[in-house]
């Protein structure tokens, strides 16, 4: 009882800190600031489709979206239809037509407006097109 | 510095972790906080019909199945259905072959939501042909 009186109990922090620093080196990998994709466009459910990852989305991927009044975009950035053709041109000159095509279409979008895009494709010699659905629901959003 | 010498021999000199373990707390709970899921998303793919198909090679397909999709819902075979009717009909379809030919005829007025529907009804049933026309 004497010795305990004289010494201060201190407490090992190390364990703490390095868990810590685990948490924050997983939360820093997995955080993502700004998200280049168009939030305004609210997609279908598909639950059968063929789940979108990493590894079947290679970097020559080509994601087009169409947002529900028509209007194109790649990364959230406004196209038209003639812009979208030089980049369809261009991503075929580079890697030919076999690159995997992405369309991101609201479902409220008319068809007349998402043919305008797979015209401009076919156009381009890509006659392969992938829709995108939504498999499964995470961000709490409904219809997202 | 004589005096300091002296000082430190004696003594261990001990770092303050508080301010550390401060900030440390204050990052964490902003990543925790910002930190969000991701949907999950799912890709449906189809081909358009290409000008120079080998017609030696259509005839020897099964015949095409064709699903139209117009405004007022969906067409089967020319029958107007409802969704689950649809995926029945697929699903009977399917049954014969997978390989058969499925044609989505959509209509200019159609939303892009029932050709997915549609679309993510013949993965359902494993159908690997499909091709989507536009009306």
């Amino acid at each position: 009882m004497a010795k305990l009186k004289s010494e201060e109990c201190a407490m090992d922090m190390t364990p703490m800190i390095d868990v810590v620093f685990q948490l924050i080196i997983f939360f820093v990998v997995t955080l993502k600031m700004t998200d280049d994709t168009n939030k305004d466009i609210i997609l279908e459910e598909g639950k059968d489709g063929e789940t979108l990852t990493q590894d079947n989305m290679p970097p020559t991927t080509l994601e087009i979206e169409v947002d529900e009044f028509g209007k194109i975009s790649i990364h959230n950035a406004k196209l038209s239809p003639s812009d979208l053709a030089g980049i369809l041109r261009n991503r075929v000159n580079k890697y030919g037509n076999e690159f995997p095509v992405l369309i991101r279409a609201d479902k409220r979008t008319q068809h007349k407006d998402v043919k305008r895009v797979m015209d401009v494709c076919t156009a381009s010699g890509v006659w392969k097109l992938s829709f995108v659905a939504i498999q499964e629901q995470k961000a709490g959003k409904k219809g997202r | 510095m004589a005096y300091k010498k002296k000082a430190n021999r004696g003594e261990k000199v001990e770092l303050s972790m508080t301010p550390m373990i401060d900030v440390v707390f204050q990052l964490l709970i902003f990543f925790v906080v910002t930190l969000k899921q991701e949907d999950i998303f799912a890709k449906l793919t189809a081909a358009r019909p290409a000008p120079n198909q080998n017609k030696e090679e259509a005839t020897k397909q099964d015949p095409p199945i064709t699903v139209s999709i117009g405004r007022e819902g969906f067409f089967f075979n020319d029958r107007l259905c409802s969704e689950p009717e649809l995926d029945r009909g697929i699903e009977r379809i399917s049954g014969f072959s997978k390989t058969a030919m499925v044609v989505i005829k959509c209509t200019q007025d159609s939303t892009h939501g029932n050709l997915v529907k549609v679309l993510n009804i013949c993965y359902k049933h494993k159908m690997e042909n499909l091709s989507i026309f536009s009306m």
